[in-house]
């Protein structure tokens, strides 16, 4: 804030008052003074304020919503959020004009005829229970499936589980996370045995230096993004861009550094090369904590139905990993990757320098990854090698792109392999869910059936008849669109979406169900750093729209399991999250009671003796250590981290002469992912109002293409045209393109790939071979 | 004896130093001649993207800046001295190095950083583009009050303080092109930003984090409805 | 006219009582960091007489554990 010369007394109080909060911010890493911002915020008159974590990413930034008569008319950031300290997004602040569309589902609409017609919620929920009920006598419980989101809020996705695992009887439970959380998920698991990370957001205020890897967290992140460019200005941290596209935050990092596709995974060995060639491991820390061990490879890329694969790990001893690394030297893997050999000397100094604090930041550039659990694995290596792991500022950090991909997807488990507490294969797990929900164990089986691409393939080829989609828009986010949109279409297929709006989704639905959206209803979200937030009820739902909670409560007591749900009206969420709390009792992920979640902004997991969990494994900070050594890994049962051996293998579908282009996609600062609400918010809209391809300024000279021209892309697949971009947001690489998947009116998923990565199942977004022409 | 043969290996060494040295000149004169291609050093740059960033460097110290209320300029005096919405300022001083100072040893050494300038008791305003220093291309002096004939030009609305957000307390868009003025803080921050556009808060640099562009004065772009109606 | 600023560092759960303490003397304006047991102190006095009676009052407070000083400046007696 401003002070003004005329009146020196108060600006002499200013500097003393910043002088000393400097001074106070250089002592305690992380320090907030809440009152000072608040100061500065126009209170805006007569507004009612309340606090709710953010509608949109995976950040989780504490919001305030002001209301006025019954309406949602301003948001600021909430200054006592640790998350955001009072900053949000250009989506945050325009979070609440996503209520207010012109066109906002208000009624139940079923399909009869090919027309739409309106009816009433009642007669929906009859509809889509006794249409349930028909399918499974007709052809087996597992032709019945739902397709959550990491958009469901916490009560969404736990009673979604219990009705389809615990009293249908079907594994069929997916959520759109799998499109892109789910590498992070077996990342985890395969280098710890615990899902998300250990640290937390406060590592920001601690590291050194920062590595983004394949990130554009200037776009996608900007509110964390702009905690490290605070640093920077604070005590001139280190930034650096790790990526295969130059973006905003190249331009704003330290340094960029470019590779080409695919190749992150010999990069990442080659700083492990460095690392053990340069005495820089930490050798008491790897002897005490970690174990080696390698998998299958050469594990195809899961682009036939029906295909399975499971690892087969194998341990291996240092010398062994040590020979394995040998291909790997920054000469080697500079071959594959084009980086410099300085450039990957330099990167490896970064995490050798015993006196430097590392953060490694990733999110979809890592995940969708025909190798993507590799990758995750590579990047945990080199924080264990060089044991900065698990303690403030030395963090390898996973971020997430949707408000509860974590709440809901990872820590209720809406997977089909998943359970709330632990896996469908384990007996005992599932016994321990089965007393939970009050049903017999014999009804959740053993065995996981469909992870989300093979489910709409499932779909296409009949196996299931009968599904239900709430809080996603599977028909733009899909790769390979095509095929599942004409298989969902096809005769004796049952498609129920529960949304806010119309969307290609509701497109092909039978019943659609309008939704409650967000601050209209009451829930939990969990964000990126095991951060569980509350919020409650501010506004009316518009016409007959309900809760997604709500409509399955309604639905299973329909189907006659009166006794799981239980729930009153009034008072559901809250015996929603009680019930839920006991699946996670335990020191290793006790969840904070509902008051403490009302009266803060959230709590991190595990929540133990009345406090959050900062750094889990380390037994300075999580009272779950029991190993009496400093560290602790208890989600494996000998107490320690694994040290992958994972190779370099190409992607599924690389450039050749008749399509010699990358094609990768991604997302924009101003639109959240398929952009059903964000187009909806006019202030985005037009600072973004179409997609568009991304192309090298030289291939575009070449290829004669200006910006705005029309451009033809052409994969494998099929075709699609879009206006060009050359030097504008952000510029690829030479021979790669670059297109944002917001706009369901250019649906470059149509043409997209669908390989995935064998053990996460997720698809790989990034990359595939196109064909460019200008039209 | 040994003194003699100690000079005689000096000059014997001296002389094949002499031949070598010749001998490489010589090749090195038989060379063709030939320009180096210089090399792009490396990624890519985005000039729209890494431009905002450029005076972050400074965010803190224009933080704590004090504002000194009497010498700050209004929005009106900053249109003022343009023709229209995004046109070169033109020069509303005398030249204080004459008609021949060019950039750094002129211009930019008050327009670079800014500062306070006793002779015309106001502060300089910071140029977006430093690195363009052939000032005068673009922004020339206000030599004549009075105009040669009078013009028809119609000068068009400027965009206006405080109606560029969409919700109260929302971040403004921003209402102007951006082009060469890709910097935010060189004209939004210091003493010598006019008084209504000042930011805030200097010190949160990635601008478009929150603040986009508002592209209707250049595009009409409807508000986003879907094509496809549902009850056809 | 002295004013100084300070970082006051409570006695273990003492920040409350700190607060209260403080915030009843005219001359100290506070600011307590919200996740932290420290608060920020600026003392404004007209003379040094008046500082020397200040530093006696808050040399009495309890609650107190240390008190360090960041800034001071001194103001010239017009304005």
């Amino acid at each position: 804030m401003y002070t003004s010369m005329t009146n020196r007394r108060k600006f002499i109080k200013k500097m003393a008052m910043l002088s000393a909060m400097t001074a106070a911010a250089a002592m305690f890493p992380g320090i907030l003074f809440a009152d000072e911002q608040e100061r500065g915020i126009p209170d805006g008159s007569n507004l009612d304020w309340k606090k709710a974590p953010c509608r949109f990413c995976g950040v989780g930034c504490g919001v305030l919503i002001g209301t006025e008569n019954g309406k949602a008319v301003a948001v600021k950031g909430d200054p006592k959020s640790p998350v955001n300290k009072g900053l949000c997004c250009v989506k945050g602040y325009h979070s609440i004009i996503a209520l207010y569309g012109k066109d906002r589902l208000t009624k139940p609409l079923i399909k009869k005829n090919g027309q739409y017609v309106e009816t009433s919620m009642k007669e929906a929920l009859d509809l889509i229970a006794s249409k349930m009920k028909e399918t499974i006598k007709e052809y087996g419980k597992d032709a019945v499936s739902i397709y959550g989101s990491g958009q469901w809020t916490i009560p969404d996705g736990y009673v979604a589980s219990k009705l389809f695992k615990g009293c249908i009887g079907t594994n069929n439970v997916e959520a759109n996370a799998r499109l892109c959380m789910a590498t992070a998920v077996t990342g985890f698991l395969t280098s710890f045995g615990l899902d998300e990370p250990m640290g937390c957001y406060e590592d920001i205020d601690y590291a050194d230096t920062f590595v983004l890897w394949g990130n554009n967290m200037a776009e996608m992140h900007p509110v964390l993004f702009s905690r490290l460019l605070d640093q920077r200005l604070k005590k001139g941290v280190k930034i650096i861009d790790f990526a295969t596209r130059t973006t905003r935050t190249s331009m704003a990092a330290d340094r960029s550094i470019l590779f080409k596709p695919q190749t992150d995974l010999a990069v990442a060995n080659a700083i492990c090369y460095e690392i053990v060639h340069n005495g820089w491991m930490n050798r008491s820390f790897v002897e005490e904590h970690c174990n080696f061990s390698k998998g299958l490879t050469d594990m195809g890329y899961g682009l036939e139905d029906g295909y399975k694969f499971t690892d087969k790990p194998e341990k291996i001893n240092f010398e062994d990993y040590k020979t394995f690394l040998e291909d790997y030297t920054p000469e080697k893997a500079s071959k594959i990757s084009g980086v410099t050999v300085k450039d990957i000397k330099y990167l490896a100094a970064q995490f050798g320098d015993p006196n430097k604090k590392v953060m490694s930041l990733w999110c979809m550039g890592m995940n969708q990854h025909s190798r993507g659990t590799w990758m995750n694995n590579l990047v945990y290596n080199i924080h264990l090698l060089t044991g900065k792991i698990s303690e403030p500022g030395n963090s390898p950090f996973s971020l997430t792109g949707q408000p509860s991909a974590c709440g809901t997807v990872r820590e209720v488990g809406t997977l089909t392999h998943k359970l709330p507490h632990g896996v469908v294969t384990n007996k005992e797990h599932r016994e321990f869910a089965a007393k939970i929900w009050d049903v017999p164990v014999e009804n959740i089986p053993s065995k996981p059936t469909y992870h989300t691409v093979e489910m709409f393939r499932a779909l296409d080829r009949g196996d299931i008849r009968f599904m239900w989609i709430q809080v996603t828009n599977p028909m733009v986010s899909m790769p390979k669109l095509k095929r599942y949109r004409d298989g969902a279409k096809k005769e004796g297929r049952f498609i129920v979406v529960s949304d806010i709006y119309p969307t290609p989704t509701t497109d092909i639905a039978d019943v659609i169900l309008p939704s409650a959206m967000w601050i209209e209803r009451e829930g939990m979200y969990g964000n990126s750093e095991r951060r569980t937030q509350y919020f409650e009820q501010m506004l009316e739902p518009p016409g007959e729209a309900m809760s997604d909670t709500m409509q399955l409560i309604e639905v299973a007591k329909r189907m006659g399991y009166e006794k799981q749900f239980y729930y009153k009206e009034e008072t559901h969420i809250e015996e929603v999250y009680n019930e839920y709390r006991k699946h996670h009792v335990g020191k290793k992920h006790n969840m904070a009671p509902l008051e403490v979640l009302k009266s803060q902004p959230g709590a991190l997991w595990p929540y133990v003796d009345g406090k959050s969990t900062k750094w889990r494994f380390n037994s300075k900070y999580d009272p779950a250590c029991s190993n009496g050594k400093d560290f602790h890994f208890y989600g494996k049962p000998d107490g320690k981290a694994i040290i992958w051996q994972r190779p370099y293998e190409p992607a599924a579908e690389e450039p050749d002469a008749e399509y010699p282009f990358w094609l990768g996609t991604g997302r924009v600062v101003e639109h959240w992912h398929t952009g059903s609400m964000t187009r909806r918010i006019p202030v985005l809209h037009k600072a973004m109002p179409h997609g568009y391809v991304e192309l090298h300024p030289e291939d575009a000279k070449r290829m004669q293409i200006r910006n705005g021209d029309s451009v033809k892309l052409t994969t494998r697949r099929g075709e699609i045209i879009l206006p060009a971009s050359v030097d504008q947001r952000g510029i690829p690489a030479p021979m790669q393109v670059f297109v944002p998947f917001f706009d369901e009116n250019m649906l470059i998923n149509d043409i997209t790939l669908d390989s995935f990565c064998p053990i996460s199942k997720e698809p790989d977004y990034k990359k595939c071979a196109v064909k460019v022409e200008k039209v | 004896m040994k003194k003699r043969l100690g000079i005689i290996l000096l000059f014997t060494l001296l002389f094949i130093g002499f031949i070598v040295n010749w001998g490489y000149s010589y090749k090195k004169g038989l060379e063709e001649a030939y320009i180096p291609i210089k090399k792009e050093s490396s990624g890519p740059v985005i000039y729209s993207e890494k431009k905002v960033f450029e005076r972050s460097q400074f965010a803190l110290e224009y933080l704590n800046m004090p504002v000194d209320e009497a010498h700050q300029r209004s929005l009106n005096s900053y249109y003022d001295n343009r023709a229209y919405p995004g046109a070169p300022p033109s020069i509303p001083h005398f030249l204080l190095e004459g008609e021949r100072g060019m950039g750094g040893k002129a211009c930019l050494q008050c327009h670079q950083n800014g500062g306070f300038v006793e002779k015309f008791n106001a502060y300089a305003p910071v140029t977006p583009h430093p690195e363009m220093i052939n000032c005068k291309q673009c922004h020339v002096a206000q030599n004549s009050s009075s105009n040669f004939r009078e013009t028809t030009f119609y000068k068009s609305i400027t965009a206006s303080v405080g109606s560029n957000s969409a919700l109260p307390g929302s971040p403004p868009m921003i209402p102007h092109q951006i082009q060469m003025r890709e910097n935010c803080l060189s004209c939004h921050a210091g003493p010598a930003a006019p008084k209504e556009i000042r930011v805030t808060h200097p010190e949160r640099v990635n601008c478009l984090q929150c603040h986009v562009a508002d592209t209707r004065d250049f595009v009409e772009i409807q508000t986003f409805v879907r094509t496809k109606s549902l009850k056809k | 006219m002295p004013i100084k600023s300070y970082l006051a560092h409570p006695h273990e759960d003492k920040k409350e009582d700190l607060i209260e303490a403080l915030s009843t003397i005219e001359q100290c304006e506070i600011m307590a960091a919200q996740n932290k047991d420290v608060l920020i102190l600026i003392t404004e006095t007209e003379n040094k007489a008046e500082e020397a009676i200040l530093k006696e009052k808050l040399d009495a407070i309890k609650s107190l554990k240390l008190l360090a000083m960041v800034s001071g400046f001194n103001t010239p007696q017009n304005n």
